[in-house]
């Protein structure tokens, strides 16, 4: 007699039941630290006080070529890093903090639609902050905007937002092997206010940083923008944007591909239970 | 009993200064995250002001430097506060038979120790950015005013954290009121560049008059307030005794408050 080998059930859920179940319950599982009152504070509250803050210094400073116009753009663009960066990196912490890293490392679930679909409710607080930050920029900062940029400018914030939330998932991954994502999530959240241009050209910085600036999908976002605004020729734009798209292309690549590799790194050094 | 609690307390008040800085000390990595914003946003300030005026220069330092106690002593005590409420031990310590203002007490005087290494931390990148001598009237008045600031601020600290063993917004209050201090404080500008109407909200706090006696006293140039330096000196002093006066009040407020409520709002987070 020939038994018949049963058949295995289907073990990997979908890409995309992956990718919306995640996206859905983000917020309540490793994105709870993200309540209502904070989403609203960062999005209407915090965006504001950090322009105004900028706003003063350039007011003070009165140097021409950081006037408060370009410091308010600056930092409407730079808010977002607290939504694409801070909150991506702290779903590591979370899932360390609740436990559930070691399962989920071990579950057959797509890496690709899992975190993807953790960045979907920051991406669109990230796209919230960051119109609520032009709104200011432009209605009560009175930087100077022209009907006819909507369109660009509305490009280049999505595709800044798009951008940088790669960027943050990246992190997130380097996170997964250091005890806490908090001190890399803190440095590259603040690193944008000098090396991104949010307040100042790059060319005042020493010709290392400004390199390193320039490895920042950020700081191609805000020279983007700032180029929309300033009725840039079709070509420039063109161009920034193609750099924040090759820079936020290239930051997936690496948080999807070095994925494993950061794993490997948290399983072999049990950092992934360390927080 | 009274004679118990006065040993009593000044003991816990050593054994939680003993447990933060071994804390510390076990994961010095914090430091990191705390004096991050402040080397950014001094640093971001000096890059701005740095082709106006020396004097301005000066702005970015005391701004970062107080920015590191800020996040020092409010994100360091209050979150410890926060941290107590998740961990479930806010209870037991508020159950104590010992004011939780003495547990308070010695995280915020180590919070004010390392917020003025942050502040030292700031001083150096951004003096070092700068290449060359600062120009401060009298570098031994700048030192000693420059703790003055930091000991006011750490001031609000305590008032704050009290608020906030009562508040489960705590969090909330630290990340979106920062700004807004820095700016009602004049950080790292003169408070005199703001609308007349936040003037009283700015002298509310110590710290501001702290800035403003350290900047009219060694500033090169700077006006200041019409009262002088001693006026200064005599408002730091009074709002902050005020504000311990107030935060010590308020902690034996909030644990009899807690305690009637049996448990209360200490175990929402």
């Amino acid at each position: 007699m020939t038994t018949e080998p049963l058949a295995r059930p289907a073990l990997r859920p979908s890409f995309w039941r992956t990718f919306w179940v995640n996206a859905l319950f983000a917020p309540r599982t490793s994105l709870s630290f993200m309540r209502i009152d904070f989403i609203v504070g960062q999005v209407f509250i915090l965006s504001f006080t950090q322009m105004l803050f900028f706003a003063y210094v350039a007011e003070l400073a009165k140097n021409p070529t950081t006037p408060v116009s370009y410091v308010v753009i600056g930092n409407a663009v730079a808010t977002m890093t607290y939504a694409t960066v801070f909150a991506i990196c702290g779903t590591t912490d979370s899932e360390k903090n609740a436990g559930t890293m070691e399962h989920l490392l071990v579950s057959p679930a797509n890496r690709i639609a899992l975190y993807l679909g953790r960045g979907v409710v920051p991406l669109l607080i990230a796209l919230a902050t960051v119109t609520v930050s032009m709104v200011y920029a432009v209605d009560v900062f009175h930087a100077p905007f022209a009907i006819s940029a909507t369109f660009p400018v509305a490009v280049s914030l999505v595709l800044t937002v798009v951008a940088m939330v790669g960027f943050g998932l990246l992190l997130a991954g380097v996170a997964l092997w250091l005890r806490s994502s908090n001190q890399i999530a803190n440095i590259f959240l603040f690193i944008g206010f000098v090396l991104a241009g949010a307040n100042f050209p790059l060319s005042y910085l020493p010709v290392p940083l400004q390199w390193a600036g320039e490895l920042l999908p950020l700081t191609w976002g805000i020279a983007s923008l700032r180029a929309a605004l300033a009725g840039a020729s079709g070509s420039t734009v063109l161009f920034l944007w193609g750099m924040t798209a090759l820079e936020g292309g290239v930051a997936y690549a690496m948080a999807l591909g070095l994925w494993q590799v950061f794993e490997r790194q948290a399983t072999r050094t049990g950092s992934i239970v360390r927080f | 009993m009274t004679v118990v609690r006065s040993v009593v307390g000044p003991r816990v008040f050593l054994a939680s200064l003993r447990i933060t800085v071994l804390q510390f000390l076990a994961d010095p990595q914090w430091i990191i995250g705390s004096a991050a914003a402040p080397v950014v946003f001094a640093l971001t300030a000096f890059e701005i002001y740095r082709f106006s005026s020396p004097t301005l220069v000066l702005f970015s330092i005391l701004g970062g430097g107080m920015m590191s106690m800020w996040a020092q002593t409010l994100y360091g005590s209050g979150w410890a506060t926060s941290q107590d409420r998740f961990l479930g031990t806010l209870e037991p310590t508020l159950g104590a038979p010992v004011g939780y203002v003495w547990v308070v007490a010695g995280r915020v005087v180590w919070n004010t120790i390392s917020g003025l290494l942050g502040g030292a931390l700031v001083f150096g990148v951004v003096a070092l950015a700068y290449g060359r001598p600062l120009p401060v009237k009298d570098p031994a008045l700048f030192a000693v005013l420059f703790v003055v600031v930091m000991l006011a601020l750490s001031t609000v600290g305590l008032l704050f954290t009290a608020l906030f063993v009562f508040s489960r917004y705590a969090g909330f209050v630290q990340n979106i009121g920062e700004f807004t201090f820095y700016v009602i404080t004049g950080c790292m500008f003169p408070i005199l560049i703001l609308p007349f109407w936040t003037l009283p909200f700015s002298l509310a706090f110590p710290a501001t008059w702290a800035l403003e006696a350290l900047r009219a006293a060694t500033f090169p140039s700077y006006g200041g307030l019409s009262w002088g330096v001693a006026g200064d000196l005599v408002g730091t002093l009074a709002l902050s005794l005020a504000y311990v006066v107030a935060s010590w009040g308020l902690y034996r407020w909030v644990v009899r408050y807690l305690s009637d409520k049996g448990g209360g709002t200490a175990d929402d987070y």
